[in-house]
């Protein structure tokens, strides 16, 4: 038979963020991908040498439309790392608050987000509903629902005080009880099972080769969490566990993001209940315009929703960051992954793929 | 594992005496190697436990003349992050590729490729186009590049032609 | 891991939510207010903006502008400019408003704006807000969010019981560390460039220490300015008057931050910088006299463009009032020689113990030179004209000072002190008289004794407040609002000074009249009396003929703004004489007529 070419491309209904894939299909059955990246090109890494280490702050968000806080919070912790720069403690804490109620925020759209591939149009409208609380709380904390700038090398801008504690305490109450309704509405439906169970496989090794990380290197078997291995913050002092499964599909691998939202609730409680008092924010010396870090590097890393997710930072000990490398956690499953893995998958399944595999567009194109 | 064991590690069994550890933080460790070694060295690595590659990037000196390309490595086992920076001469540059130790560099050096105009040896994709469609200029991320300048050439600015500057009186009044 | 089992009622749970209440929100019947921290659309007070452009340079996108306001006279201290947003580009971080140095940038609740001419985005901020509703605040700046650096470093003093009986300079200057961190402070707005008299560079020089790099500060000093030693100890920094730090927090310490630069710049590097200043284009002749602020400040200008400068300076040591004015203590002999140094090693020649008139005549100077700049400054004392003040145990304050400095130089004799004195004045000059007096008090008799009386109430002092505080800390008591009267004399010795309740200073018209009330009076006791109520100029060089064609307003020689002649046009005139009154004022105007002379020469080839 002969070979069509397709261009699966931003205006596909199963398609997040504007990114495309140039598929050659025999049938139903891709033959061959090739990632085409670039649309959302915005010149970041650029721009960020010639921003203030400040007003970069306003910039990085942008990385990761639907969690930027990981952003952030690598910049700042590359920043802290050269510059020798302490965290208070409580800061530390708010972080965690602000990284795990991401992560749930990212997750639970993952989650109803199958709907958009499959066809399960009532999950992605409640998913939204979850993560729109969640945005209440980042407006009550940052003064922003989308992009907060709220963590900045030093600790966090603003610190919050009990009624906004309360108030978070209520939400992820709230989203817990709902939590069993997506159990029931996605995870038993029948047409999730029929689409998505054996669909869109990863082996352990591919996904060592690839370079993956996050929920589809753990859906292989693979106990391997930054959070864990590398702790930041204080990820060492809280308790929670790392879900993993031994054999991926697609299914696995939303269902892994489920649980990772019990143990961020789990995480979240535990920082409500132990945060301790105290400053929030040391600064650098003297007016925002005049700051300067040390001459040296680091790359700072976290566990995002997607997996490693860092920033490789250079600085001659100028106002400016002398270069910034952003590494994006579906970098590796983005752009060499599609190449390598997508072939046999067919036409229907590529959406899925790319879902289930955790591919944002803004972080590869930075 | 500690960081001073693993250093202590690698340069007892890998045979170069000269190299120069420098710790950034506890789980974190930098390294500056010779352009030749750098296969040898990276497939050593890889062996003794640095499994993942996650990134390659390059950075412009363009003050000595240089580009530093930079491989972050990260081992789960020993809880390590290693920085290996090598430097290559800024005209001409030229390396050999690492996608025979992990087919996923093909990416990474694509994008260094288009980005910073370094030529990989052996990478299939050198001179492609990635994420850059019909790009006209040097490489957008060398530092003699001013995208100031370009996106003036390029693009018109907006022009606010009923602006007009209000008078201080009639605030007060 | 246990995977959830498929069930074919699973879909039909969702059914349970046709009868709850809906969580969307129906706009745009329903509104929903934000946020309390909620970075929405910003306001601005203008009365309270300065239009600093603080703003501008923090902004991540290039949103703001600063756009000058029409026909508006912006008062010192304040800029014509107000900032303008483009809200195309606005990212609404809030960091302008954490920045903002006087806190009239703030941010509201607003959050919607419709409008289909793209043009109404670009918006200037006022109180109205973008809906011209006056919207409620939203994000407020607080401690930790503020990105100004609003505390002072300190500097350190040697302690009052130290200093008290002695001239050495008391003033440390800072260390390294200190003077970066205090540099880290300033955010380059450059409103003190504007107020200072000498459009010192004040941003850039901040900004080499803060960069370390010493030698482009002292290049962009003497831009502006030949005396950095003199003015980084004993400018009257006006610059911190009005530095934009100081609406919320401490102003930048401009002066010490200028001494630190000329205090610790390498020699070699002082020299190479000074004198690679030095241009061969001029040819002309110029004498100057009188070796003070003005005059050294003109001749090193004229120096560098390349003429030949003669000063001529009366008494042994150049500097004048710098160098017999102020005390020892501020500002040590070892500053002034510097700078007048500096000054001689580019070529300049200064003709001391020669007294225009007496050892040279005016008309010779006229016949060697092309032009002759005269800036002989207020150096005579003012006389108090009241019962009791021509007693001789009534001192001027300017003819007590030199005599001060002399004997701390030289080991002269000792000036004569009483046990208690009295000052009249509250000026810094009359503080300059009370201190040497509780030094010399305290060599003498080991304890102090000093009264100051000013007409000024004691907010309105015109004393710097340093000197004040000082001046309290080495035991000086000042009584403000006290007019003298009478000094009260019995079998020839002095006993005291009577002063009245001063209710006004001015009368109707503006004139400076004192009003007092004689009902109100005190008598301090002293057997000396000081009198510091200002200084006169002395003519006594100038030919009858020239003073003749001169035209004075007041005591200080008139001359065209614009050229800096007097009504002779080969004769110029700066300084105090012309202008006033402090030491950078002097400078710039030395400066300007250098420009000016430059100008004439050149025109009149």
């Amino acid at each position: 038979m002969k070979e069509v070419k397709l261009f699966h491309g931003p205006n596909h209904p199963g398609m997040h963020g504007n990114f495309s894939v140039h598929l050659t299909v025999d049938g139903d059955t891709v033959k061959k991908a090739k990632p085409n990246p670039g649309m959302l090109h915005r010149g970041f890494e650029k721009l960020m040498e010639r921003r203030l280490w400040m007003s970069n702050i306003a910039l990085i968000p942008r990385v990761c439309v639907p969690e930027p806080d990981i952003n952030e919070t690598v910049y700042s912790m590359a920043v802290e790392k050269i510059e020798e720069l302490e965290v208070p403690e409580r800061a530390k804490y708010l972080r965690v608050i602000i990284l795990e109620l991401a992560r749930i925020a990212v997750h639970m759209m993952s989650i109803g987000g199958i709907g958009g591939p499959t066809g399960v149009y009532t999950a992605p409208n409640w998913a939204l509903n979850e993560r729109d609380m969640i945005l209440d709380i980042f407006e009550k904390i940052t003064g922003h629902r989308i992009y907060h700038m709220y963590i900045v090398p030093g600790g966090v801008r603003q610190d919050i005080n009990e009624e906004i504690l309360e108030f978070i305490e209520n939400t992820i109450n709230d989203i817990e009880s709902r939590l069993k309704d997506y159990y029931e509405i996605i995870f038993e439906s029948p047409i999730i099972h029929k689409r998505l169970k054996g669909t869109a496989p990863l082996t352990k090794e591919q996904a060592l080769d690839w370079g993956v990380t996050g929920p589809g290197l753990r859906s292989t078997g693979v106990k391997y969490d930054v959070r864990k291995k590398f702790p930041y913050l204080v990820y060492d002092k809280l308790d929670f566990d790392i879900p993993i499964a031994e054999e991926s599909d697609a299914y696995t691998r939303l269902y892994l993001k489920y649980l990772e939202v019990k143990q961020s609730i789990k995480i979240i409680r535990q920082v409500l209940s132990d945060i301790p008092k105290g400053k929030v924010r040391n600064k650098l010396m003297g007016t925002a315009l005049k700051w300067k870090i040390k001459e040296g590097e680091a790359y700072g890393k976290v566990e995002s929703s997607r997996g490693e997710f860092g920033y490789y930072i250079v600085s001659t000990g100028g106002r400016y960051p002398y270069r910034i490398q952003v590494r994006g956690a579906s970098y590796p499953q983005g752009l060499y992954g599609i190449e390598a893995g997508l072939p046999g998958t067919r036409l229907e399944d590529v959406s899925i793929w790319l879902d289930t595999m955790g591919v944002c567009s803004p972080e590869v194109d930075r | 594992m500690e960081q001073k064991k693993v250093i202590e590690k690698i340069s007892n069994e890998y045979g170069i005496k000269k190299i120069k550890f420098k710790k950034i933080e506890n789980q974190q460790f930098k390294v500056k190697i010779n352009k030749k070694e750098i296969i040898n060295f990276l497939t050593y690595l890889k062996n003794i436990g640095f499994w993942q590659l996650s990134l390659i990037t390059a950075v412009d000196w363009i003050d000595n003349n240089q580009f530093e390309i930079v491989y972050n490595l990260v081992s789960w086992e020993l809880e390590q992050h290693i920085i290996v920076k090598t430097f290559i001469p800024r005209e001409n540059p030229r390396i050999t590729s690492i996608i025979n130790i992990w087919p996923v560099a093909k990416y990474y050096e694509w994008d260094v490729n288009e980005y910073f105009g370094v030529v990989f040896d052996g990478n299939p994709n050198n001179g492609k186009e990635l994420f850059l469609e019909n790009w006209d200029d040097k490489p957008p991320m060398r530092k003699d590049f001013d995208p100031l300048n370009y996106s003036k050439e390029k693009f018109p600015e907006k022009e606010y032609k009923n602006f007009r500057m209000k008078r201080k009186r009639e605030v007060i009044e | 891991m246990d995977k959830p089992k498929s069930n074919f009622f699973a879909p039909f749970k969702g059914i349970k939510y046709m009868i709850q209440k809906p969580v969307t929100i129906r706009v745009p019947e329903e509104e929903r207010e934000a946020q309390k921290r909620y970075r929405g659309f910003h306001t601005n007070d203008w009365e309270e903006c300065i239009g600093c452009g603080t703003c501008a340079d923090i902004c991540p996108t290039d949103a703001i502008n600063m756009e000058k306001v029409p026909d508006y006279d912006a008062p010192e201290g304040e800029k014509d400019e107000r900032p303008v947003i483009d809200y195309g580009r606005c990212c609404f971080c809030g960091f302008c408003v954490d920045i903002c140095t006087t806190g009239s940038l703030k941010m509201s609740k607003d959050y919607i704006y419709m409008d289909e001419d793209a043009d109404t985005f670009l918006y200037i901020p006022d109180e109205e807000g973008l809906n011209k509703n006056y919207p409620k605040e939203g994000y407020e700046r607080n401690e930790d969010t503020d990105l100004l650096d609003l505390e002072r470093i300190a500097m350190r003093y040697t302690k009052s019981k130290k200093r008290k009986d002695s001239f050495l300079e008391y003033v440390k200057g800072f260390s390294k560390e200190e003077a970066k961190r205090e540099a880290a402070r300033c955010v380059e707005c450059g409103i003190c460039t504007d107020r200072c008299p000498a459009h010192m560079d004040i941003p850039e020089y901040i900004n080499t220490i803060w960069d370390d790099n010493l030698e482009e500060g002292v290049e962009w000093m003497y831009e502006t300015n030949p005396l950095p030693n003199i003015c980084g100890r004993v400018c009257t920094h006006k610059c911190e008057d009005v530095c934009t730090i100081s609406h919320r927090g401490e102003p930048i310490a401009i002066r010490w931050l200028k001494r630190y630069i000329v205090d610790n710049a390498p020699e070699d590097v002082y020299e190479e910088v000074v004198l690679s200043n030095v241009s061969k284009e001029g040819e002309g002749s110029i004498a100057i006299i009188g070796a003070g602020p003005a005059g050294l400040s003109a001749a090193y200008y004229l120096r560098t463009i390349g003429y030949d400068v003669d000063i001529y300076e009366k008494e042994e040591l150049a500097g004048g009032v710098m160098r017999y004015g102020i005390p020892r203590y501020r500002l040590p002999d070892e500053a002034i020689d510097k700078d007048i140094l500096f000054i001689e090693k580019i070529g300049v020649n200064i003709h001391r113990n020669t007294k225009v008139g007496k050892d040279i005549k005016f008309s010779k100077l006229r016949e060697k030179h092309d032009v002759v700049f005269i800036s002989t400054g207020f150096m005579e004392p003012r006389h108090l004209k009241i019962k009791g003040s021509d007693h001789p145990d009534v001192v001027a304050a300017m003819d007590f000072l030199p005599k001060v400095r002399d004997f701390v130089r030289d080991k002269k004799q000792m000036p004569e002190v009483a046990e208690k004195v009295v000052v009249i004045g509250g000026g810094d000059v009359a503080y300059d008289v009370g201190r040497s007096v509780a030094r010399l008090q305290n060599i003498k008799y080991g304890k102090v004794d000093v009264t100051l009386t000013a007409l000024e109430k004691k907010e309105d002092l015109p004393a710097g407040e340093d000197e004040i505080q000082e001046g309290k800390e080495e035991g000086l008591e000042i009584y403000p609002a006290s007019g003298p009267v009478e000094i009260i004399i019995e079998n020839d010795e002095i006993k005291g000074l009577k002063t009245a309740e001063c209710i006004a200073l001015f009368d109707d018209k503006g004139n400076f009249n004192p009003k007092l009330n004689k009902d109100n009076t005190e008598i301090h006791e002293a057997s000396q009396v000081f009198i510091s109520i200002g200084q006169a100029p002395n003519y006594d060089y100038l030919p009858d003929n020239i003073k003749e064609e001169l035209e004075f307003k007041g005591p200080q020689i008139k001359i065209n703004e614009k050229t800096h002649q007097t009504s002779m046009d080969w004769l110029f005139a700066g300084g105090d004489i012309v202008n006033g009154p402090d030491i950078i004022n002097g400078v710039a105007d030395g400066h300007n007529a250098a420009k000016a002379i430059d100008d004439y020469i050149r025109s009149n080839k």
